[in-house]
């Protein structure tokens, strides 16, 4: 697997609406955050990689150049990752890989957004193709919700039990945010509040769904060797995951999701994990949406297939379960899409280095991070862990 | 595989809205008032313009704000004949980097105030070195174009 | 560096315009490296692969589009921004890392789809500044031909016979976009863009899909009897303000540095056999001699007029005709790296080199008046 690679800092923004900085003031804002909690300075970083949403969403292109000077690249090489909203944990990839191969030590990684600066929807219509799927498909809410429904058929779930466990996900998940000082919704939610929200797409009301948010997030990684010399405590990348499915929404099937099973899988074989709900701590899943989030919990394996709501109305993947999910909040309160896969790398980093303060989950040792991509089309998957 | 084809025209559209942040919005405030403000960092000691959040070579905040002089050299400079995407006057216009005084980077602006229409005289009078000075609009938005151009003193 | 990675096989789409269907173009060139190699879609291990939001047809997401046109179904594959050596150099970081044997790497630009190349660079610019006074790629290389220019010397000539040479270079390419033959007086005579830069030396809006399969050294020895070895690597960015910038002494440098220290080289102009640069602007080939150490600060002139750079030169730049030839904005540091290893591997055609090519280099550049370099270096 190459070289152990370690994460030995992680700095983020105040997410949310951010209209009081400049795009670039975001960014610097994270890495200075990073730098501080890593004690290292930009000298000593061998690489930057950087990577965001589509040019589209904020009407800057190439923002490696206009962010340059804030994540301190001149004069360093550089690598520019981007696979749509699966970005942040292809950030975290690329560094990875970088570290692994031996060609860098320490590797500086930045994610960012300011989608109040732009139409996120409009952006997101134009990953489709003029051809044909632009006609039927706009915007994201749309392709969950029928992914969603999809599965319910599949699986026989009443319609209201699935309506109870994914309001579960909402109330636990906005209260969870109230301890997150990055989070940006911060909204203590009943399960009434969010059954009877404005519907969106059906089945997903307004509480179902993430936000816009502005945000940037930075993550230092450095080989075994750096790590040790530089890190009292560091977490370690013990597996990698990622897949991606056919460009068309219709080619392949989102329920027994082969790109989400396996880009998990990949991770785990790495990582030695067998029985993930047993084995895992805590998992920062990418839930922008609490019915994909239920389907995700059997794609990765947490449960069988059909169980996920069972599992969740009994409080299994709550804080105080046995294996709590996105106890910051996750996606569904706080999505600067560029950095909001590099966010969950950053919390599972966070946990098991026992640094993620009133959101910690005690005695955390191995924490499962992952985003998603695309039209339903990518996913990606890391294990952080405390043991080297 | 076959030669004849058709093609789609396909426009895209998207509207923004930026957030200008309090240094370009203190910035565009002096614009008005036919200021240009610079920023010092009090690391390195330079001085640059438009004024900045931070020090690119420092990493740190700049501090003093400084109203920088309106006179400078050219550093180097292009006479645009063409029409483009863009474009921040209708051509002819001169874009140029000059060196306002007392500054310590080059300030992306435009040069003119005399005939455009023949590059042979343009470049006669426009130089490496040419002194200029800002000529203000009339009417002012807070906005790069407040300044009109740059005119050879 | 640690084990070695091979480049084992090149697929190339010609530049000109193609009423073929992109997805359909993108499947092509894959198809043909598995062909040539043997080696199914299913046995390579990763795919990563180059394009561009902003110079793909209008649609964002870039990598979602081509995926699986391009080979990556249910992979774990990736993709770079805007430089397609960054890709090449990712799957390079793939191998090495120890988890893969083999790696695609695909980049892709359909710039017959593409508006104008500067309505694109121009939203490189922030928007409060630069954007404002209309900065783009060619405003900024003007700026920066002046100042090379005032500063050294150089003449109009020649930064003029830079696009006589690779136009030249370009005719006994088949993948080249531009194949006609242009003299000195052409590009004299050709309309100004933006004084001091004219028409001709100005590179086009051309099409580019290219495929390279890398692998580990025991696969590549398998793969090829004549595997062309990475040898070092590296990029290098620069600040972003153009105000703040040393036009004429910028990253070229140190990315070059970088890459010849990994490769052991010390005295490029020596020991490089052939050189392909990324040149959008006649006179940055000159500027990038000096960069690249083929020639003193402001010799870049010099060098061009001794005839050193020719295809029968002491270090041929640009045999593939460059940037000027055929620019298919993303894809062109990887078409530069496929006409290096065409030539070390003696699989040039008509324009190989009558000489003996161990070792070459390929260089990338993009953003204002290159603000980002990437090199790399390979051989046998």
């Amino acid at each position: 697997m190459g070289r152990a690679v370690a994460v030995i800092g992680t700095g983020q923004t105040k997410h949310g609406s951010r209209f009081d900085v400049t795009y670039p003031d975001l960014v610097r804002e994270a890495v200075m955050a990073c730098f501080k909690d890593a004690g290292i300075t930009p000298d000593d970083v061998d690489g930057v990689v950087s990577g965001t949403m589509p040019s589209m969403m904020e009407g800057v292109a190439l923002t490696h150049f206009y962010f340059a000077d804030a994540m301190r690249s001149v004069g360093k090489p550089i690598m520019k990752t981007e696979t749509c909203g699966s970005t942040g944990v292809s950030l975290a990839l690329t560094g990875y890989y970088w570290v692994a191969s031996g060609l860098a030590d320490i590797v500086l990684i930045v994610g960012s957004e300011k989608m109040h600066e732009g139409d996120s929807q409009a952006t997101m219509t134009t990953v489709l193709e003029p051809f044909y799927q632009r006609h039927f498909l706009s915007g994201a809410p749309g392709v969950f919700s029928m992914q969603s429904q999809m599965w319910t058929a599949r699986y026989g779930i009443p319609e209201d039990k699935v309506r109870d466990a994914a309001a579960k996900v909402s109330v636990d998940h906005h209260r969870d945010a109230l301890d997150n000082p990055y989070a940006h919704i911060k909204v203590a939610l009943s399960m009434d509040d969010v059954k009877n929200a404005k519907v969106i797409t059906y089945p997903c009301r307004l509480y179902d769904i993430c936000p816009n948010s502005d945000g940037a997030c930075a993550v230092l990684f450095a080989s075994e060797e750096k790590a040790k010399k530089i890190c009292p405590n560091p977490a370690w990348i013990k597996g990698v995951g990622y897949r991606g499915d056919e460009y068309w929404f219709g080619d392949s099937d989102k329920v027994v999701w082969q790109c989400a099973i396996q880009a998990a899988k990949e991770a785990y074989k790495t990582a030695g994990i067998k029985n993930p709900r047993k084995e895992l701590d805590v998992a920062e899943v990418y839930n922008p949406f609490t019915f994909q989030e239920l389907l995700y919990y059997e794609c990765f394996g947490f449960c069988d297939f059909g169980e996920a709501c069972d599992y969740t109305l009994k409080g299994t993947f709550a804080k105080g379960g046995e294996l709590p999910c996105d106890p910051s909040g996750g996606v569904l309160c706080t999505n600067p899409i560029g950095a909001t896969g590099l966010i969950r790398v950053a919390e599972a980093s966070m946990q098991v280095t026992g640094k993620a303060g009133d959101r910690q989950i005690g005695g955390a040792k191995l924490a499962f991070a992952h985003a998603m991509g695309g039209v339903d089309q990518f996913n990606g998957v890391m294990i952080i862990g405390s043991e080297r | 595989m076959a030669k004849h084809f058709r093609t789609l025209r396909h426009d895209v559209w998207l509207p923004y809205r930026i957030a200008v942040g309090p240094t370009f919005n203190r910035f565009y405030e002096g614009l008005k008032v036919e200021k240009i403000w610079g920023n010092k960092c009090p690391q390195c000691g330079k001085v640059l313009v438009p004024a900045r959040t931070f020090c690119p070579g420092c990493f740190v905040d700049m501090g003093d704000w400084i109203e920088v002089s309106q006179e400078g050299e050219v550093v180097t400079w292009t006479l645009a004949n063409d029409r483009f995407y863009g474009m921040p006057v209708d051509p002819p216009f001169i874009g140029a980097l000059i060196r306002l005084d007392g500054t310590d980077c080059d300030f992306l602006h435009l040069v003119g105030g005399f005939d455009l229409t023949h590059v042979d005289s343009v470049r006669s009078k426009i130089t490496k070195g040419t002194r200029v000075k800002a000529v203000w609009s009339d009417q002012k938005k807070g906005h790069l174009m407040d300044i009109k151009y740059f005119q050879p003193v | 560096m640690a084990g070695r990675v091979g480049i084992v096989e090149v697929a190339q789409l010609p530049g000109v315009e193609s009423g073929d269907y992109f997805l359909d173009q993108v499947y092509l060139v894959c198809k043909e490296i598995f062909d040539k190699t043997g080696v199914s879609r299913e046995e390579v291990g990763t795919v990563v692969s180059a394009s561009s939001d902003v110079f793909h047809s209008g649609m964002s997401c870039a990598n979602a589009y081509y995926w699986d046109s391009g080979a990556a179904l249910l992979k774990n594959g990736s993709r770079q921004d805007a430089e397609s050596l960054l890709a090449f150099f990712y799957g390079v970081m793939r191998i090495l890392s120890g988890n893969y044997e083999t790696a695609l790497v695909l980049a892709v630009c359909k710039g017959s789809e593409n508006p104008e190349t500067d309505m694109i660079t121009h939203f490189f610019t922030d928007p409060f500044y630069q954007r404002q006074i209309g900065l783009n790629e060619t405003f900024a290389a003007a700026l920066q031909m002046r100042a090379y220019m005032d500063q050294y010397h150089v003449t109009e000539e020649q930064c003029a016979k830079v696009v006589v040479k690779n136009r030249k270079n370009g005719l006994k390419n088949p993948y080249a976009h531009l194949r006609r033959k242009v003299e000195l007086e052409d590009v004299m005579s050709s309309r100004t863009i933006m004084d001091p830069l004219r028409e001709l030396e100005c590179a086009p809006k051309s099409d580019g899909i290219i495929a390279m399969l890398l692998a580990s050294e025991k696969k590549a020895k398998k793969l090829t009897k004549k595997p062309v070895w990475v040898r070092g690597f590296s990029s290098s960015m620069d600040t972003f303000n153009l105000g703040d910038r040393n036009l004429l002494n910028g990253q070229l440098k140190t990315a070059a540095k970088k890459a010849y220290a990994m490769a052991g080289i010390t005295d490029p102009r020596k020991e490089i056999d052939v050189a392909e640069v990324t040149e959008p602007y006649a006179f940055q080939e000159l500027l990038w001699y000096e960069g690249l150490g083929f020639c003193g600060p402001g010799e870049g002139g010099k060098l061009i007029d001794s005839g050193a750079t020719e295809i029968d030169g002491e270090i041929p730049v640009n045999p593939s005709g460059g940037v000027l030839s055929m620019n298919p904005y993303v894809s062109r540091g990887l078409y530069r790296l496929a006409e290096v290893v065409l030539q070390i591997k003696g699989q040039a055609g008509e324009r190989q080199l009558q000489r003996r090519v161990k070792t070459g280099l390929a260089h990338g550049t993009h953003g204002f008046a290159g603000q980002f370099h990437a090199v790399a270096v390979v051989g046998r």
